[in-house]
């Protein structure tokens, strides 16, 4: 066992785990942040995507050791106490949402893309959604969730700054 | 139509920022006190005698508090056919059976001290295929076939591999053939696949001391569960007490009994502590139910002018290792081969057959995708061989009022109007001439009509329990369960219409708790807003009588003279005499302290008008409303690769009336992907030793974001069916089941060449491009 440090949603957190010990057992396990999901543990649903370092990573694979001294960010961190953070509104006011166990996973994608990119083509903002599967909706509320989200982060900016 | 206040509105759904804040719980997220982790071990062999299982090594291992084996038991379970057994006994039947379990303080160690148990095998013969498990010399996979418990209506053939043999005659088939003028027959295969929700099965079994046995459970089947669980273990069915969190998807495979058995037998050595079992997605593919396996030989026969005079299908079904599950779809692919049309003469059987694969269970469409994918290719050729144009074919002989269902049921104007449909899709894809052949790529354009007979049981009844609180808000509670299709806001704009106030003040139920949740039989066959939405109107109606009744005390008149209108209830005559609903849905309390009256809260289940089984004939009352509706789409080939895109996909359903836009649309547009995913892409395959060889998501392929068509419409026809909630029926299902064929047909309308089975892959199609033009594969 050895220590790693970083932060989760702007907190500071310590836990011992072994090196090759995955993010996402840490996560829910133990410090019972269970928003990201388990949905087939080799890379391919992306229901476990959380943001590391401004990039998203699966975190079902992601070793303990790749996390030292990491920022991460989980579905749980980006709401503002009762308010929605925008992406979030815009994939509920669009629908997107059935089942909800692949949602985190989108959420957090379209986060990692909208915080470095306000205005992405349509290439990318959906191309990174190809690593998202969707059992439920067809993706086409998805589609509609992530236009919208590119629309609300805009107007969430602007009231920020009048 | 009736106007309609808040049903045909779109309402936010209750579940959806639980859900996109992370904070919804599933499964995989409950943790009890005193929980402990059972990991299982499956078998080498597909098919094979169990010598001996040496546990010692294991139980010595770290963390292990037990190991257990299916040896010395004696329970079997199913409600159809009572052939399903919780571990494996004397024989090993398919690869992802449960042989053993380890139980221990963390999944790791228990997963771990798989390995310390030895296992010595004496292999069988293994069968994959219906058709090679039929054979005369094959060996039997149940011995005792024929001797365990099944519904009278549920034929085995003792001997054989042959679980169920069903058999459907209407008219004379032997006349309605004689009569044909043309005949067309082909052999279809729709393969097993996998309905591959997000979220895996899970169950958490506790045998307590004060012996109950509490669970929770992945399933959409609450009260089936206790009821097999009260049955295996001797216990009073409510002394079974089963919870349902939310549920990350279902798709049909969560329903029946899956896992729950297996992990309560597991939990029942280890009394005491809640045992957790969580199924890894490869376990969610090989050990617990599969989807089709279902392969349909189908003879039509038509006069010159297009009227259909018969029909034959035979349907193979690999049922898999136990038939309890999979029974009835080979029965419901049966007596639906006859699609949207209506056959005067035929003979339809299904065959469920053991086979060394995993039990096929529930996939949305129930029988009905495989039967479609049969017979509107057929009709298609038909068409092709009559020289007629094939929507001219089907006109002729749609099911509608008037007409007979193969089942023998009587249709009226309350099924729905197929031809608005099939008008809704023409209108929205063969209006306009599709693009001709380019260097790059060839297009396409296919149909299908489709009709959905609904699934019950004697006993299928939903249930709907509503009270009003003090400050006139209401609480509903359903035993239904919410697997994503958006039957929380069903609940909340059907009880806000029926009882005439704003959804917002009216909460829905989340968990199912069998406890406290009515009764339901189980959330299946697109019912629950038919059902369900029934028993809260006849629940609402009790409601508003018992407000009436306080209301007739308070202000002194005879009930039949009161109006309510969700604020007050008043004198219809003079509405000025009121008295607010706020007032009198506790009882009435007098100036002085002294109620009269009673709390408002009321109860009412929705049963099937008239349901029966099967009759000597195999046909029978299914008791609801039938649905139609209609699919086409525009594809493309590419000619270089073979890749079908898929540009514009129509979809069209008489749903009698719309309860959510929005959610209906996303709820259809989910569906043809799903069916898109199984005409192009889904197939599981077995190597000869029976293992699966694409258990994984970057194995089996399901369709991702850029496989989506380009552009969906989807369009609902609103004709009032007369059982559910202001006359909404089903959809849940339907969006599937003319998805293959109307591909299928589309790529015969792009390159020349007739499919029959599906995934149609890439390779399949470079192949037929470049071999002849003209031929069926």
């Amino acid at each position: 066992m050895e220590k790693f440090t970083f932060t989760v949603n702007g907190k500071r957190r310590t836990v011992e785990a072994e090196p090759n010990d995955k993010l996402l057992d840490i996560l829910r396990e133990n410090l019972n942040l269970t928003g990201a999901k388990r949905g087939c543990d080799n890379l391919s649903c992306a229901a476990c995507t959380v943001v590391v370092n401004g990039k998203t990573e699966k975190s079902c694979m992601l070793q303990m050791k790749k996390v030292q001294g990491a920022e991460i960010v989980t579905v749980e961190g980006i709401a503002n106490g009762m308010d929605l953070h925008p992406i979030q509104r815009a994939l509920v006011d669009a629908g997107a949402v059935q089942c909800g166990y692949c949602i985190p996973g989108i959420v957090m994608e379209l986060y990692a893309t909208l915080q470095a990119n306000p205005n992405p083509t349509d290439d990318e903002l959906f191309s990174p959604l190809n690593e998202h599967l969707c059992r439920c909706t067809g993706y086409e509320a998805i589609k509609d969730g992530a236009k919208l989200a590119v629309e609300y982060m805009k107007k969430a900016k602007t009231k920020v700054i009048a | 139509m009736k106007q309609m206040t808040y049903v045909g509105k779109d309402i936010e759904r209750p579940d959806a920022i639980g859900k996109v804040t992370g904070k919804t719980i599933y499964l995989d997220d409950v943790k009890l006190p005193g929980m402990l982790h059972a990991a299982i071990l499956r078998p080498k062999y597909a098919h094979a005698m169990i010598k001996s299982i040496d546990t010692s090594e294991a139980e010595a291992m770290e963390g292990v508090v037990k190991v257990v084996t299916g040896q010395g038991s004696d329970i079997f379970y199913g409600d159809n056919i009572a052939d399903q057994i919780p571990m494996a006994v004397e024989k090993v039947r398919h690869m992802g059976e449960p042989l053993a379990a380890v139980v221990a303080e963390t999944l790791e160690q228990a997963r771990a001290a798989l390995k310390g148990i030895k296992v010595e095998y004496e292999p069988l013969p293994v069968y994959t295929d219906a058709l090679e498990a039929m054979k005369d010399d094959a060996a039997l996979i149940h011995e005792r076939n024929g001797e365990y418990w099944h519904l009278p209506t549920l034929p085995p053939v003792p001997g054989t591999n042959v679980a169920c043999h069903y058999t459907l005659n209407k008219g004379d088939i032997q006349a309605g053939m004689k009569e044909a003028e043309v005949t067309i027959e082909g052999e279809f295969d729709y393969p097993l696949g996998s309905c591959a929700a997000m979220e895996t099965h899970g169950t958490i079994a506790w045998f307590k001391e004060d012996r109950q046995i509490e669970v929770w459970s992945t399933t959409i089947c609450p009260f089936i569960v206790r009821e097999d669980l009260a049955h295996a273990y001797g216990r009073p069915i409510g002394e079974v007490r089963v919870h349902v969190v939310d549920l990350g998807g279902c798709f049909g495979y969560k329903s029946d009994v899956t896992i729950e058995q297996t992990v309560a037998y597991i939990a029942s050595f280890v009394p005491g502590h809640p045992i957790k079992f969580m199924s890894t997605r490869q376990e969610d593919f090989t050990s617990t139910l599969l989807g089709h396996g279902i392969r349909t030989r189908m003879k039509i026969g038509a006069k010159k002018d297009g009227t259909v005079t018969g029909i034959e299908a035979t349907v193979f079904h690999t049922t898999g290792a136990y038939a309890d599950t999979g029974v009835n779809v080979a029965m419901a692919a049966a007596h639906n081969a006859g699609g949207p049309y209506e056959f005067p003469n035929a003979n339809l059987q299904g065959y469920s057959v053991y086979t060394n694969t995993p039990p096929v269970g529930a996939f949305r469409g129930y029988g009905h995708q495989e039967s479609h994918l049969a017979v509107e290719i057929l009709m298609d050729r038909l068409a092709r061989k009559l020289k007629m144009d094939p929507f001219q074919l089907r006109e002729k002989n749609y099911l509608g009022p008037g007409k007979t269902t193969c089942l023998g049921e009587k249709l009226w104007k309350t099924n729905g109007d197929i031809n608005a449909t099939v008008t809704k899709v023409k209108d929205a894809l063969f209006k306009t001439p599709k693009p001709k052949e380019d260097d790059t790529y060839v297009y396409g354009r296919g149909f299908a009509a489709i009709m959905k007979s609904p699934k019950g049981a004697p006993f299928s009844t939903k249930g709907a329990y509503l009270k009003f609180n003090h400050d006139g808000s209401v609480s509903v509670n359903c035993g239904g369960a919410e697997v994503g299709q958006g039957l929380r806001a069903v609940v909340k704009q059907v009880t806000a219409e029926a009882l005439k106030i704003s959804p917002d003040r009216v909460r829905s139920f989340d968990e199912i708790d069998t406890q406290y949740c009515p009764y339901e039989w189980q959330t299946i066959g697109s019912m629950f807003t038919t059902q369900g939405g029934r028993a809260i109107v006849r629940a609402a109606e009790k409601a508003i009588a018992q407000l009436k009744k306080t209301a007739a005390q308070v202000l002194r008149v005879d009930e039949d003279f009161l109006e309510y209108d969700g604020d007050s209830v008043f004198l219809k005559s003079d509405p000025s005499v009121s008295v607010p609903v706020t007032e009198i849905c506790r009882g009435y309390m007098y100036p002085d302290g002294i109620t009269v009256g009673e709390v408002v809260q009321a109860t009412a289940d929705s049963r099937l008008p008239r349901y029966s089984g099967p009759d000597q004939n195999g046909q029978g009352n299914m008791g609801v409303s039938y649905t139609f509706g209609a699919q086409g789409c525009d594809i493309r080939i590419e000619k270089k690769t073979g890749t079908v895109f898929v540009d514009h996909f129509a979809s069209s359903f008489d749903v009698g009336r719309v309860i959510n836009p929005m959610i209906i649309r996303s709820v259809v547009a989910g569906g043809v992907v799903m069916g898109i995913g199984a005409a192009l892409y889904e197939k599981l395959e077995f190597d000869e030793k029976g293992k699966m060889k694409n258990p994984r998501f970057n194995q089996y392929h399901i369709p991702r974001f850029n496989e989506a068509p380009g552009k969906q419409t989807i369009e609902f026809v609103e004709t009032p069916g007369e059982i559910g909630p202001f006359g909404a029926r089903g959809i849940g299902e339907h969006p599937l089941l003319g998805v293959a064929p109307a591909i299928v047909n589309a790529i015969y309308d792009a390159i020349g060449v007739e499919f029959s089975e599906i995934p149609v892959t890439p390779q399949q199609i470079l192949a037929a491009m470049s071999g002849n033009d003209k031929k069926e594969v």
